[in-house]
C-alpha cells in the first residue's frame, strides 16, 4: 500500500494542516490579550490540574484515609477549594467571552464546547458531593434523587448508589470533561483568541441593524 | 486539635445563614461568592494589565 492511501498518513495530514506547529504551540500572542480578563480561562485550567492530581491522592488512599487522618483532611480541602476556584474563575471566563461574543469569527464550537464543559463540571462536582462517604452525601443523595425522580431521570441512574456515583465521579465525567477541555483548548489554537470588540464594527453593526 | 491559625473563620456546626428577600432564598456564603466573582470581573475589566499599552 502506498504512504498516500494509509489511514495514518492521512489523519497526520489533517491534524497538521489544521493545527500546524507554530499554531498549537504559538510562541506570541495578540496584543489585545494583554489584559486580566484574559487570564481566567488558564486559571480555570490550572484549578483543573490540582483537582485532578489531588483526586487521584484521595483515590488511591480512600475514605478512611480522607476522613480520618490529617494528611487526608488536608488533601480533601485541597481537592474541595481547587473545584471551588475553578468554578469561580470558570464562571468569570464564561462572563467575559459572553459579553464580548467570543462565538464570532467560526468561534461557535470553541464557545460550546466550553459551555457543555461548564455544564458537565456541575455533573462532576454533584457527583462528588455523592462520594464524600458521610451524613451530607446521605442528604444530599436523597435530595437529589427526589428532584431528579420529580423531573422523570431518575430511571437512567440512581445518586443513592455509591458505587455508581463514585465511577461517575472519578472517571466518567472527569474523563468527559478533560476531553472536552482538549478540544476547547485545541479549538482556541486553531481559531485565535477572540478579538474584542472595536468601535468601528460596532458602528458598523448599528448600521446594519438601523438600515 | 488544630491549630488557631487554620480553623474556619466562621463556626460551621450550626445552620447556614440565609438571605431571605421575597422569593430569593439563597445562603450567605453563595451570596458571598457570587458577590467576590462580580467584583473580580470587574476588576479585571478596570484594572491595567502589567505591560500592557493604552490603545491610541
Amino acid at each position: 500500500m502506498s504512504a498516500d492511501r494509509m489511514w495514518t498518513t492521512r489523519v497526520r495530514e489533517r491534524a497538521v494542516g489544521a493545527l500546524p506547529p507554530e499554531k498549537l504551540l504559538p510562541d506570541r500572542q495578540p496584543a489585545y490579550v494583554a489584559s486580566w480578563i484574559y487570564v481566567f480561562g488558564v486559571l480555570t485550567l490550572a484549578a483543573l490540574v490540582v483537582i485532578l492530581a489531588s483526586g487521584v491522592v484521595l483515590g488511591l488512599k480512600g475514605p478512611a484515609w480522607w476522613h480520618l487522618t490529617g494528611i487526608g483532611r488536608f488533601f480533601n480541602g485541597i481537592h474541595l477549594w481547587a473545584v471551588e476556584l475553578f468554578f469561580f474563575c470558570m464562571v468569570i471566563h464564561l462572563w467575559g467571552k459572553f459579553w464580548m461574543a467570543a462565538w464570532r469569527g467560526g468561534r461557535a464550537r470553541t464557545w460550546v464546547s466550553g459551555a457543555v464543559t461548564f455544564l458537565v463540571g456541575v455533573g462532576a462536582a454533584f457527583t462528588g458531593y455523592l462520594s464524600q462517604q458521610n451524613f451530607d452525601s446521605q442528604w444530599i443523595s436523597t435530595q437529589a434523587k427526589d428532584g431528579l425522580n420529580s423531573v422523570g431521570i431518575g430511571a437512567f441512574f440512581n445518586v443513592t448508589n455509591f458505587g455508581q456515583m463514585y465511577t461517575f465521579h472519578v472517571l466518567l465525567l472527569p474523563t468527559v470533561v478533560l476531553g472536552l477541555v482538549v478540544w476547547h483548548i485545541l479549538l482556541v489554537r486553531r481559531h485565535g483568541v477572540v478579538p474584542p470588540f472595536t468601535r468601528a464594527a460596532l458602528a458598523a453593526s448599528n448600521a446594519e441593524e438601523e438600515s | 486539635m488544630p491549630p488557631a491559625v487554620l480553623a474556619a473563620l466562621v463556626d460551621l456546626h450550626r445552620p447556614a445563614h440565609v438571605v431571605h428577600w421575597h422569593f430569593f432564598q439563597m445562603s450567605v456564603a453563595n451570596v458571598v461568592v457570587i458577590v467576590l466573582m462580580l467584583l473580580v470581573f470587574v476588576l479585571a475589566i478596570v484594572l491595567p494589565f502589567p505591560g500592557a499599552r493604552r490603545p491610541s
